[in-house]
């Protein structure tokens, strides 16, 4: 049945791109927001928007009851979770379906399923996904040693009971395996009363490459390319490109039919990604997780496609099987999104809410924002610091670090620092333009050398 | 991939933030309650810390409304803490006592009381039962008792 009257429990960018989607497809839209966020962009466009609590966002944005009783009390026959908050949360879909709400996202079971790291690691492992090579157990020194060898240095030893990096070492060689393994297993003693390792293949420059993909719920899916968010800091992304230049076409297919394959195995149902490591040096991608949402870097696969996620993402919810065949999946061009938040970079990224004094963003053929700003907007300190994604597209990279550029330089913003001058520095410099990049390069390379210009 | 020492981190930032949020701001002091935290900032001879007194009753959250005096009879408006269905409300003109029920409001299957923050008679209703009413929203008001 198809939805008529959608609820959109989110806020910010995300909350005005479904609420516009939902307008395309001649939906009506009801907005939930906080105190906070009265005046929101998204609330004034929907058809109507209800204040569920105070600004806190466990009292409002996190709370599923308060969220699902207000959908159905303003009769939404539908509920778009968005990205963050509880989208990825089982409980909010099974609320859904418990009062007769059409959920825009997976099942509930395959939500948790894929949240446990451990089943979703031997999902992909049964749909035959490449792992991290790694080892069993490693008891002794000896194994540590012959597991090594066999895996391929450097190899990370890692604490089985473990986490925040303690009982972790990183090996190069047979030697430093044995010395590693003492140590390691001393300190996970030390940290966790357990010294059982275990160990895997580390991989020094790693990227991060995740394939987009749309499910109908029934074992047929589709892909929409693969993106590259190696630009990164602390593991917030804040540079996604598509599709991953620095990948040959033949692991390209490759990558994208693990993906395709580990979905269709689960009967993938709405829009997820699957996030993988690409090992540049050895050409082997290994699987990270997928995440069971619509992504903040959507837009980019939806530049390279011409095909608009959202849009299917609703109306695969009302009951519609996928729209469009693989071979309708025209992917051509370069598109690159830049993730600007209200961050003073010269004060460790330091989140600067207040209010946006211009806002002046570019214009012209092959530039998108995503945004739910305007001159004159209050930030509130209480989320996240994004105020837009500036996403552009051209016929190859360069073109498109190109047309970034000159985007940037056409983006006004005053009122609150921002992250776009380190967008024009990351850009520009000339390891992203010959994109030799890794996840660690902006905090290694760029991100050092950018504090003494700053300071 | 979030350590604890990634979200200590994180905790640090989001203070600083508020301070700055303040500090950006004319406003005079700040109040956070989120999940288990909750931070109170205010400027030199700001008000008085809300985080040493006692919990205020359930149902009597900090709202955009702020107390209606009127000049003869001062009244205190009971305002909805978040959004629910508005079950009863308590009879105009019947008196209550400080955590005294006075509304009851519903979410999904559970009903839950709002109590009264003051004591005094009932003076209006300002919804009707039935109703979907949003967080701030106007319950009833209760005269103060003298």
């Amino acid at each position: 049945m198809a939805i008529k009257r959608l609820f959109v429990a989110n806020r910010g960018e995300i909350a005005l791109r479904i609420v516009r989607a939902a307008q395309a497809l001649n939906i009506e839209t009801v907005v939930a927001v906080s105190d906070a966020d009265r005046d929101s962009a998204a609330g004034r466009l929907a058809d109507r928007s209800i204040v569920l609590g105070p600004p806190a966002a466990a009292k409002s944005y996190l709370d599923p009851r308060l969220i699902v009783h207000a959908a159905k009390e303003s009769g939404c026959d539908g509920l778009h979770p968005g990205y963050g908050f509880l989208s990825e949360r089982a409980i909010l879909p099974r609320l859904c379906s418990d009062h007769g709400i059409a959920f825009v996202g997976p099942e509930p079971d395959v939500i948790d399923a894929l949240g446990d790291k451990l089943k979703a690691r031997a999902m992909a492992q049964a749909a035959g996904v490449p792992l991290v090579p790694g080892s069993e157990c490693v008891a002794t020194a000896a194994d540590a040693r012959r597991e090594g060898d066999r895996i391929g240095y450097p190899v990370l030893l890692k604490a089985a009971a473990g986490g925040g990096g303690r009982g972790m070492v990183i090996a190069h060689n047979g030697d430093e395996a044995e010395a590693g393994f003492h140590r390691a297993s001393a300190e996970a003693v030390a940290a966790f009363g357990d010294g059982t390792l275990f160990m895997e293949r580390f991989v020094p420059e790693a990227r991060h490459v995740e394939v987009q993909l749309m499910g109908d719920g029934k074992g047929r899916v589709l892909h929409f390319g693969e993106r590259d968010c190696s630009v990164q800091r602390r593991y917030q992304k804040l540079i996604e490109e598509a599709p991953c230049a620095a990948m040959p076409d033949h692991l390209r297919a490759q990558l994208h039919q693990s993906a395709v394959d580990l979905a269709a195995s689960v009967n993938y149902r709405n829009a997820g990604t699957a996030e993988f490591l690409f090992d540049v040096q050895r050409q082997e991608f290994y699987f990270i997780e997928v995440n069971a949402r619509i992504q903040v870097e959507h837009p980019v696969s939806e530049m390279i496609s011409g095909f608009d996620l959202v849009q299917e993402q609703i109306r695969i919810a009302g009951g519609a099987g996928l729209s469009v065949v693989q071979q309708d999946v025209k992917l051509s061009g370069h598109a690159i999104e830049c993730r600007i938040n209200a961050e003073d970079t010269k004060r460790d990224f330091l989140p600067s809410p207040g209010r946006i004094t211009r806002w002046e963003p570019p214009e012209g053929e092959g530039i998108r924002l995503d945004s739910h700003m305007s001159a004159g907007t209050m930030i509130p300190p209480f989320y996240d610091s994004m105020v837009g994604k500036l996403i552009v597209h051209g016929k190859d990279r360069a073109d498109a670090i190109s047309r970034m550029a000159d985007a940037i330089d056409g983006f006004a913003i005053e009122g609150v620092p921002t992250t776009l001058d380190l967008h024009r520095a990351i850009i520009t410099h000339p390891d992203f333009v010959e994109n030799h990049i890794h996840t660690r390069w902006l905090e290694q390379v760029l991100l050092p050398d950018y504090g003494k210009k700053a300071a | 991939m979030t350590t604890e020492k990634d979200i200590a981190v994180q905790a640090i930032d989001d203070a600083r933030a508020l301070l700055g949020a303040l500090l950006a701001s004319d406003w005079q002091e700040l109040h956070v309650v989120s999940g288990e935290t909750e931070i109170f900032i205010a400027r030199s001879g700001g008000g008085i810390n809300p985080m040493r007194e006692a919990s205020p009753p359930v149902g009597e959250e900090p709202s955009p409304q702020l107390p209606v005096t009127g000049p003869e009879t001062p009244e205190t408006v009971v305002t909805a803490p978040h959004v629910a269905t508005l079950v009863d409300l308590a009879e105009v003109g019947a008196m209550v006592n400080v955590g005294q029920k006075v509304a009851t409001l519903r979410v999904l299957d559970e009903v839950q009381d709002a109590v009264a923050p003051v004591a005094g008679r009932i003076v209006r209703h300002y919804v009707r039962p039935g109703a979907l009413i949003e967080y701030g929203k106007r319950l009833l008001s209760i005269g103060n008792a003298a």
